[in-house]
């Protein structure tokens, strides 16, 4: 068994800097757009229970080998499973070289990304993000420098949190993912 | 609502309650048991947990929030040494065409574990030595201008080549030390950082904190050990004995000096799956000294109970002691 502190250790270094493949992933493989974040919600939920028995070697292999199954099994489920499905998936490659280029590049823009990330929030939402992220306040503190309710700025941070890490995590589209997600239908194709 | 949005709304709830203040013993209860429910639930709190975190860059940007934020200029001029370190990085990226592609050696991130009760020797690239104590994981890159490792959890012991040109770093937690060459170990505990040097000497820095503070800076030098917690950092000049104590574990000893059997008792549990616990206070408060070996937890054991009159109780789940 691995600690949970040993998995989360493990889930945000590993596993987490594959989101934007692992995305673009079932969005391609996948019919129904918005089943997508569902699907990947199911894929981490796998991933942490499996790794909990021993941490893999390559997590990137196994995430997506645990993704490939995974949309078979609910495709499965759903009677929708097309022989072009299973095809696909099957030609899935892991490529260990584009992680590591990959995962330096992200750790040497996370600064960029950050920015970036606050930039493309609404204007009351990156307030409300910068009051807690520059300035410190809480959010009994926020809500009083604005003249608003506790329950709006927590409503707002949650929002300015949940697309943030959409956009710090994938949402950024990196020429090397783009690459990637050409590379994985090109082989598909052939 | 779908079950990961659920998830997700509910992991952001919980990351603000608790960046508001320590919860009470029911919240923590709560929240402890909604994030052992499921995997789903964790995935979806320690991914919120982790861009959050990441996000906290910004602060040292010193964007205002409002137009007219009084400490601006001090958020720039507080820009500490790690943040503009990464700043200079980025430029070199940015701004030096490669002639070919990056070769996978100078962007190769390594990760190394050593699990509970492991010792692991490690070599890395660039020449330095390095050894894990149990229950650690780091990560290791080495660059053409940089040497940087993230002590991620638990213990590290490292015998830095020298080269002048490369400065060392590693980051620990809300530390990061620099040096040149030189012999120390660094240890996490949760948010505690303690850094004991062997032989010459390293910075300690602490890492871009919120609210623009000036980020404080220590240098320590053989001999020397520092203890940080939060924003505090404490100095300890040791005799080179003590030193040797606190490197004991590289020869797979624990040695105690006056420690309580509550803190050596923790000490021991890091070796093994099977906790020790001191269940009462007048036990947990009798200070012991020795040399013990970190893989013998039983002998430990027997030895309280020897020579301290102590009971031992020993299940398949922990080893109780009391008196």
């Amino acid at each position: 068994m691995v600690s949970d502190d040993i998995l989360e250790t493990w889930f945000c270094s590993e596993v987490l800097p594959n989101e934007g493949a692992l995305t673009s992933f079932i969005r391609n493989n996948w019919r129904v757009g918005e089943d997508v974040v569902d699907l990947r919600h199911d894929i981490y939920e796998l991933a942490i229970t499996g790794a909990r028995r021993g941490l893999p070697d390559n997590a990137r292999a196994f995430l997506f080998a645990i993704a490939r199954n995974h949309l078979i099994n609910r495709a499965k489920r759903s009677r929708i499973v097309s022989f072009d499905l299973v095809s696909d998936l099957e030609a899935v490659r892991h490529d260990p070289d584009m992680l590591t280029a990959e995962r330096y590049v992200l750790a040497r823009e996370a600064l960029k990304r950050a920015q970036e990330g606050i930039d493309q929030l609404s204007p009351r939402v990156r307030q409300i993000v910068l009051l807690r992220k520059v300035d410190g306040l809480n959010t009994q503190e926020t809500a009083a420098r604005l003249g608003i309710g506790i329950d709006a700025v927590e409503r707002q941070l949650a929002m300015g949190m949940k697309a943030l890490a959409d956009f710090m995590l994938g949402g950024s589209g990196k020429i090397i993912r783009q690459k990637f997600a050409r590379k994985v239908r090109k082989e598909n194709g052939a | 609502m779908s079950r990961a949005e659920d998830a997700r709304d509910t992991a952001a709830a919980w990351i603000i309650r608790r960046e508001n203040g320590e919860l009470s013993d029911e919240e923590q209860a709560a929240f402890d048991a909604w994030l052992a429910a499921s995997d789903g639930n964790k995935a979806a709190y320690w991914r919120l947990k982790h861009s959050w975190k990441d996000a906290d860059r910004v602060g040292a940007l010193g964007i205002p929030a409002a137009p007219a934020a009084p400490h601006k200029a001090l958020i720039r001029y507080g820009m500490p040494v790690a943040l503009a370190a990464s700043l200079v990085a980025a430029f070199w990226i940015g701004s030096i065409p490669f002639p070919t592609e990056p070769s996978a050696q100078t962007l190769a991130i390594t990760t190394y574990r050593a699990g509970i009760g492991e010792r692991k020797d490690l070599a890395l690239a660039d020449g330095s030595h390095v050894e894990l104590n149990t229950r650690s994981v780091i990560r290791a890159a080495s660059a053409a201008d940089h040497r940087e490792v993230w002590l991620d959890d638990g213990e590290a012991y490292f015998e830095v080549k020298h080269d002048p040109r490369r400065p060392f770093v590693v980051h620990a937690g809300a530390r990061t030390i620099t040096v040149l060459g030189t012999k120390f170990s660094v240890r996490r505990d949760g948010g505690d950082v303690s850094v004991s040097v062997l032989e010459g000497r390293v910075r300690i820095d602490e890492n871009p904190a919120r609210n623009g503070r000036l980020a404080s800076a220590t240098m320590i030098t053989g001999g020397m050990s520092a203890i940080s917690e939060g924003r505090s950092t404490l100095v300890t000049q040791l005799s080179e004995s003590r030193v040797e104590n606190a490197l004991a574990w590289r020869d797979g000893m624990l040695s105690f000096d006056r420690t309580t059997l509550a803190d050596a008792a923790a000490e021991f549990s890091r070796y093994h799956r099977r906790p020790v616990i001191v269940t009462d206070a007048a036990a947990a408060g009798i200070r012991i000294g020795g040399n013990f070996q970190a893989s013998n937890v039983e002998a430990f054991a027997r030895l309280l109970r020897d020579a301290y009159g102590l009971h031992v109780e020993m299940t398949p789940d922990a080893i109780k002691i009391s008196s």
